[in-house]
């Protein structure tokens, strides 16, 4: 069996600690998949959030035609697309056409969301996102199946719940990078239970993100890496759960950290031999398919292109 | 004057269908090149399609939409990330299709089309909106949503400080809309005896067959520019078309030898 090894997750962020104009980032965005090809990854992976100030990506699949047009073999995947936010319409019909025109390279990764102030962007009540999401995804995997060529679907999942629903579909996992393995192990049997109980044929293999740095000097990256890690995870980390009413900023400070603390213990660093061994290990749980994401907020350009260089040596040990 | 080439279908387009249509726009002198949407179809993704189609030009790029279909924010973020990613290049057709209205079981009412395009055009200025209409209302400041904010912003924005956004015009409301939002007013050629006057910088623009002729073109713009998009579809027409009117149309007193084949 080969394990696919993809490039991700990208949102283009233009962070406090390097804050480059977007015109810079999509740039790079564009270098970065021309890299990531030339080295033989699999595929790259966008990311999406809504009215951020570091203006991450909104739009993953006006991004992915930029990089279709700019490859010729490169996979180009959301991770995820936070489906309850928008039109299925609409997602079926860009997808139809994008995948047509990149020649069977798009790949859609969905979930439901979680940040209250983007769905109140669009209007719609957070608390729906459950309903929305099992009206939407039979609709968008049905037109995805038709779609020529068609586009696989993989189902954002964080939690066992939301993989029943992918299960009930019989659609492949993208599992998210903080889950331990433990809890991969756990969701994947809640899945396959799932999946014969509505007498679908569960998919071979399922995909999953995780945060990997691949470097021959840990001690000069970790302290490059570790102000973007705490920037990233504290974002996600107040995003997830914010600050509550009645909490002092002090408290949540620290509920926070200790969420940002756990959450770094997830990051795969090491050399490649190491990185590898260490992915295998999720290969063996039923994941053909890893998204490595390398690209912390904004990394220095020098930094980031070292450690996708050392993922590539990753990708040949492990994809043979 | 300017010329673009399209707009071309999206619904059997291939990508070296369109890379070839792109080099043959840039070896006729043309402008710009245009792909086109058609939802009611299936055939959507137009500013992901002009995002792709920038990678292998130098020319601009422009997207026929539909519009009205699903929500103005997030037309105006597919806009910004294209705009961004083609470094600046996307140019912007607006366009109602009644058919895809149906399919997208979207509202049909004049009132509702124009908070979409109204609320499109503010996200778009980048101002921190808050509209409150009778169709729309962004955010939604739910009370099950918490914390949500009052106001938002598109973010990132664009790369240009202003994208070109043409409405076309098939009722003269339309028109109005259009010049009051500061976009351009786009017309089909035959439904208009002139080319509609500029809005700010923007020409009017006009929706022209394959074998569009200079003259008629250029008495209907009368004393304002004009920015003509020419459905030529073969390598022969889009040649024919570049050598007819390129010429012409971007200088008074064009020499009829040059074309004349001697």
């Amino acid at each position: 069996m080969t394990l696919r090894i993809g490039l991700g997750v990208f949102g283009m962020q233009s962070v406090p600690q390097r804050p480059d104009h977007h015109v810079k980032l999509y740039r790079d965005l564009l270098e970065d998949a021309e890299l990531a090809e030339s080295i033989g990854f699999d595929s790259i992976w966008l990311s999406e959030h809504h009215f951020w100030f570091d203006g991450y990506c909104p739009a993953d699949l006006a991004a992915a035609g930029a990089i279709l047009g700019r490859t010729t073999t490169l996979g180009v995947g959301t991770a995820v697309m936070l489906l309850p936010m928008h039109s299925v319409e609409k997602v079926a019909d860009d997808a139809a056409v994008i995948s047509r025109l990149g020649e069977g390279r798009l790949s859609l990764g969905v979930a439901l969301g979680y940040r209250d102030p983007e769905f109140d962007g669009f209007g719609i009540r957070r608390k729906d996102r459950g309903k929305l999401m099992d009206a939407m995804l039979p609709r968008l995997a049905e037109s995805c199946r038709q779609a020529e060529p068609p586009v696989p679907i993989y189902v954002g999942v964080a939690t066992s719940i939301a993989a029943q629903r992918a299960a009930r579909l019989g659609l492949p996992l993208f599992a998210d990078s903080t889950m331990t393995v433990t809890e991969l192990r756990e969701m994947l049997n809640g899945y396959n239970a799932g999946a014969r109980a509505a007498g679908v044929t569960p998919p071979a293999l399922h995909a999953l993100q995780r945060d990997v740095f691949v470097t021959d000097d840990r001690e000069r990256d970790w302290s490059m890496l570790l102000p973007e890690l705490r920037y990233m995870r504290r974002q996600y980390g107040g995003w997830s759960f914010p600050q509550e009413e009645g909490e002092t900023t002090p408290a949540y400070l620290q509920r926070l950290e200790a969420d940002i603390e756990a959450k770094l213990k997830n990051l795969i660093m090491g050399d490649a031999d190491y990185v590898a061994a260490r992915l295998r290990e999720f290969e063996a749980l039923g994941f053909g398919l890893i998204v490595c994401r390398s690209q912390f907020g904004n990394l220095p350009r020098e930094s980031l292109h070292r450690a996708i260089r050392g993922l590539g040596k990753v990708r040949a040990q492990v994809s043979t | 004057m300017r010329l673009g080439l399209g707009p071309v279908g999206l619904k059997s387009a291939t990508r070296s269908s369109l890379e070839r249509l792109a080099s043959q726009a840039l070896a006729a002198s043309f402008d710009s090149v245009w792909v086109e949407e058609s939802r009611a179809e299936g055939a959507g993704g137009g500013l992901a399609a002009a995002a792709m189609l920038a990678q292998s030009t130098p020319l601009r790029v422009g997207a026929a939409v539909d519009t009205g279909l699903y929500h103005p924010l997030h037309l105006a973020e597919d806009i910004a990330v294209a705009d961004l990613a083609c470094q600046g290049r996307i140019e912007v057709l607006l366009r109602l299709s009644s058919a895809a209205t149906e399919k997208y079981a979207a509202p049909v009412s004049r009132a509702a089309l124009e908070e979409h395009v109204t609320v499109l055009g503010r996200a778009l200025s980048g101002a921190h909106i808050q509209w409150n209409g009778k169709h729309l209302r962004v955010p939604g400041r739910l009370e099950a949503n918490q914390p949500a904010p009052q106001r938002l912003a598109l973010n990132p924005r664009p790369a240009q400080p202003v994208v070109p956004v043409w409405v076309e015009a098939v009722e003269p409301w339309m028109a109005e809309l259009a010049r009051t939002l500061g976009f351009g007013v786009a017309v089909r050629w035959g439904t208009e005896a002139d080319v509609p006057s500029p809005t700010g910088r923007w020409p009017g623009m006009v929706l022209c067959s394959g074998d569009a002729q200079a003259a008629p073109l250029l008495a209907a713009a009368g004393e304002h520019a004009g920015y003509f998009l020419v459905a030529a579809t073969t390598a022969e027409q889009v040649a024919a078309a570049g050598r007819r009117l390129a010429g012409p149309l971007r200088m008074p007193g064009f020499p009829a030898w040059v074309n004349s084949g001697e």
